[in-house]
């Protein structure tokens, strides 16, 4: 299953899903993403600044410090709720998500994780 | 192809994109597999904002050439090997007029089962900021495709769709205090730590004594990048965010951190984060 395919899936198996985008962290591009959010290409910039936001100093070094090094997190606003997951093995892979609330989150987060994983090695 | 060029590439065949170049810079869009490459043409043109001219060639031999911006198609300003298209050449933007024409001309270079080429390169005669030109998207709804993929795949076998309207009960915990208040106690015992500087209420302590004191002694010197951290992701400078920090989200332990009215909440959560902190959150907002 291709890219475009493996996130079409998460994005029909949770409804809740408005976006979700496979980004490259370091050179700060989605590469695809999936959803009805209609976004702009400044929303993907966006939300992929904010993803290595979250995986940036100071929290970063707290967590690398206190519990090792953060491959998961979970932005809430008022509006929405942004998942962002990277790889473990290649961290600059990244997935780039945005739920309603009423998002499972638990269940969601393992699809996420299962989908990056197949995306990063291939499958 | 040049050296800038070969990373991307490389990059996107590794992850099997569907994307794949042919000798001459042109990137095959559709191959002999697809039913419907007309489609895979729109959605090129659907997808270019900023002026470009897009060369569309099939492997049958003929080729058309458009200028695109804004999700339109303002002109054609080329085609080989396509009979009719003197019409729409002789246009200076593409006007509602030429529609049939022009749709007769995507349809005879997008062939079904044919493969299909793009190049895109410098529009010809300008079309940044125009609003003329026929709508990507009125093409479309004409010739019955679905621009969105996602939408489109749908006859395809869908995975059963995950029923996760996830209702808050309400837990009969009467709720006090502000937004972060509210979230320490609907977090519960999974908050194995905490402190709570500035607000209403500041001080707020929760936890192992070394623990409080290792987020006491964090928050007293990051103070400011953390503000400037969250401000990244917030709606907007100052604004009320909560975020879960963790290797995994859902086992060991993770760093939760949340603002509200210039307060700050630092704490650690201890298990599943996923199962708890969204809920906390939305109950808190309530």
């Amino acid at each position: 299953m291709g890219v475009t395919e493996s996130l079409g899936a998460v994005v029909k198996a949770f409804p809740q899903a408005r976006l979700v985008a496979f980004a490259d962290l370091s050179s700060r591009m989605i590469l695809s993403s999936a959803g009805t959010l209609r976004t702009t290409q400044e929303h993907l910039d966006l939300l992929c600044n904010q993803a290595r936001a979250c995986f940036d100093d100071p929290l970063f070094s707290l967590s690398v410090e206190a519990f090792g090094e953060p491959h998961g997190a979970v932005v809430m606003g008022s509006d929405s709720v942004r998942l962002f997951l990277r790889s473990e093995s290649e961290p600059a892979d990244a997935l780039c998500c945005i739920c309603d609330h009423s998002i499972d989150l638990a269940a969601f987060v393992e699809k996420i994780r299962e989908t990056l994983e197949g995306i990063t090695h291939g499958g | 192809m040049n050296k800038s060029t070969l990373p991307i590439v490389a990059r996107l065949q590794s992850l099997q994109t569907a994307a794949r170049f042919a000798p001459g810079k042109e990137r095959v869009i559709a191959d002999a597999r697809d039913r419907n490459p007309l489609a895979q043409l729109l959605r090129e043109a659907n997808e270019t904002m900023l002026g470009r001219s897009l060369r569309f060639s099939s492997e049958g031999g003929p080729s058309l050439t458009l200028d695109v911006a804004g999700r339109r198609v303002l002109r054609l300003s080329a085609a080989i090997g396509l009979a009719g298209a003197e019409a729409c050449l002789n246009a200076e933007t593409l006007e509602d007029e030429n529609k049939d024409d022009l749709i007769k001309l995507l349809q005879a270079v997008a062939v079904p089962r044919h493969e299909l080429r793009v190049t895109s390169g410098p529009i010809g005669r300008g079309g940044e900021g125009v609003s003329v030109g026929l709508p990507v998207a009125l093409l479309a709804d004409l010739l019955l495709i679905e621009l969105n993929e996602d939408a489109a795949d749908d006859e395809e076998t869908a995975e059963v769709v995950h029923e996760a309207v996830q209702e808050i009960p309400d837990d009969g915990i009467e709720l006090t205090g502000d937004l972060l208040a509210r979230f320490t106690q609907q977090l519960g015992d999974t908050l194995v730590a905490s402190i709570i500087v500035d607000g209403d209420n500041d001080g707020q302590t929760s936890g192992p004594e070394e623990m409080v004191s290792h987020l006491q002694g964090f928050l007293s010197d990051e103070r400011e990048s953390l503000d400037r951290q969250l401000d990244l992701v917030a709606a907007e400078p100052g604004g009320p965010i909560c975020i879960l920090l963790g290797a995994t989200l859902v086992e060991g332990h993770s760093l939760v951190c949340a603002r509200s009215g210039g307060a700050i909440l630092l704490g650690v959560i201890e298990g599943d984060g996923t199962k708890v902190v969204l809920l906390a959150w939305n109950r808190a907002l309530r």
